[in-house]
């Protein structure tokens, strides 16, 4: 508990650093919460634009799809916020041997690597999806009642715990291959396929996203639970997939590092 | 003459570097195809509305055509660039008997061109696999020189875009949010990436039209579907050529002024 606490310490103090060295470019910093809300509208607007030649994508209709939108942003702005800048960074700390530093101090490497940067530019994004959905649920299209609300919190977690595995596997891919620069572009194109209800997807493409590559639990299970479409059984496997892929890439985290002999060795 | 042959071992040069790195194709085959390939899932199992004009072919040949278009209209320039002015490297670009900004447009001309090594056995292959749902009759060589050319000015036209973005690298810390705005979710909706532009309601199909967004990605593939004659092809292309002559003018004010300032700080 003790050691939890001072990682935990350090992290806070990394943080502090982080927002305080995006605080010395105010300007840039604002400009960058404008253009990441603008982003966001643009987003919108192609949702808007897109029911303009269609009247329903896989029996999922406008309002249905803004919660989903509404869902999808939020989880995208927190891994943007949370994980982004440490992935990016991860590539360059192994091509500079500044990873090798990091795992020679008394540190857990794998959660100061995973957390130690933030990036509030998303705010904008995060805060406007919040907004679309407070909305959806005062017009009556998001089911507020507490069945919903507990399978959309258990959904949401499970939908973070798949995104920091996929962070991670790719964390340990950048070790692997010693040169990840676009490690991020692949988070980004796996988001891709989040976009959509996976319902759009052929049947054997929507077997595979919601067991073994899991990306139906990232945005569409929980838009279901809000939706009150969603199964109790569907939420919950969603959470032991969750589960064992944080397990897994652990695992293969671990080994990787076991195995790592500097960038240049 | 002497230029030409720089250019080549450039080129060469940049071939060698991305070939070094292959697993970083994996990632780039990985941005190209993933996101064409939902949105063909997503508009085939639309319900469509009355005034949407095209067929589940015409989705089909679209969405099949957009990973080598938005590849070869692709630009990185907006990232290497900037990267370059921080860290002083641009310095020894400055200093050699060689236009400056040629490697960087080298070495995002090398990258397009290198991932055509997947991309065009793709095409091909799911193009033959889905050849019963094509509708292909329609392509003649006219046509097709035309797509050729859509693509090549396109090319140029997100080459000049980036390229102005990018070098205002020399005042901003970060030209990306910057790219952000100008060249991301604007450029994912007009462009035609997430919505095929002839698909638009008729006012905002204007919009996109006179926008510079369309003419990097849909406009080709337009022509491609058969569904434009050859006055508004002949439309589309000058008005890229336009726009590519005014992001050439804006990029070179802006290159002329950001030399003033630089300073080099990194280096």
């Amino acid at each position: 508990m003790v050691v939890s606490m001072r990682q935990a310490g350090i992290i806070l103090k990394l943080w502090k650093a982080s927002i305080m060295q995006a605080l010395e470019y105010r300007a840039s910093f604002a400009f960058s919460i404008l253009a990441n809300f603008l982003d966001f509208v643009f987003g919108f607007l192609q949702y808007l634009v897109f029911f303009t030649a269609a009247q329903s994508i896989a029996g999922w209709s406008s309002q249905h799809m803004l919660v989903l939108y509404g869902v999808f942003m939020t989880v995208f702005a927190l891994q943007f916020i949370f994980l982004y800048p440490n992935l990016v960074a991860m590539g360059e700390m192994v091509n500079s041997g500044s990873l090798d530093l990091l795992l020679t101090k008394p540190v857990n490497a794998q959660l100061i690597l995973s957390l130690r940067r933030v990036s509030f530019e998303e705010l904008g994004s995060l805060g406007t999806a919040i907004a679309l959905l407070a909305w959806l649920a005062w017009n009556g299209t998001i089911q507020m009642t507490a069945g919903n609300l507990l399978l959309f919190g258990l959904g949401m977690t499970s939908s973070l715990m798949l995104v920091y595995s996929l962070f991670l596997f790719l964390m340990s891919l950048a070790v692997l291959l010693e040169r990840l620069d676009d490690a991020a572009q692949i988070m980004w194109s796996m988001f891709a396929l989040c976009r959509y209800p996976a319902d759009v997807y052929p049947s054997r493409l929507r077997f595979l996203f919601f067991t073994f590559l899991p990306v139906a639990y990232l945005s569409s299970v929980p838009a279901m639970a809000l939706l009150g479409t969603a199964s109790p059984g569907l939420v919950f496997q969603g959470t032991i997939i969750a589960l064992m892929a944080v397990i897994a890439t652990t695992m293969f985290w671990r080994r990787t590092i076991r195995a790592y002999t500097s960038a240049g060795g | 003459m002497k230029n030409l042959t720089a250019n080549l071992a450039t080129l060469a040069a940049h071939f060698k570097i991305i070939l070094t790195y292959r697993g970083l194709m994996l990632i780039q085959a990985v941005r190209l195809l993933l996101l064409p390939m939902v949105l063909a899932s997503a508009w085939l199992s639309i319900e469509k509305t009355a005034e949407n004009p095209y067929s589940d072919a015409d989705y089909l040949l679209y969405y099949l055509m957009v990973p080598v278009i938005l590849n070869l209209t692709d630009s990185r320039l907006v990232f290497r660039f900037p990267l370059s002015v921080r860290d002083g490297s641009l310095s020894r670009e400055l200093l050699k008997p060689y236009p400056p900004l040629a490697g960087y447009v080298l070495e995002s001309v090398a990258n397009n061109l290198i991932q055509l090594l997947y991309l065009l056995p793709f095409t091909l292959i799911m193009g033959f696999l889905i050849r019963d749902r094509l509708v292909l009759g329609h392509l003649t060589l006219p046509l097709l020189g035309c797509a050729a050319a859509a693509v090549l000015l396109g090319g140029l036209l997100r080459m000049l875009v980036s390229g102005s973005i990018s070098l205002t690298g020399f005042w901003l810390e970060d030209v990306t949010t910057l790219n952000l705005i100008l060249n991301g979710g604007i450029w994912a909706l007009f462009g035609g990436m997430i919505i095929p532009v002839a698909t638009f309601p008729e006012h905002i199909r204007q919009i996109a039209e006179l926008l510079p967004y369309r003419y990097m990605l849909s406009f080709p593939i337009e022509i491609l579907t058969g569904r434009l004659n050859s006055g508004q092809i002949a439309q589309g292309l000058v008005t890229t050529i336009i726009w590519a002559g005014c992001f050439a003018l804006i990029a070179r004010q802006v290159w002329k002024r950001g030399l003033k300032v630089y300073s080099a700080y990194g280096g």
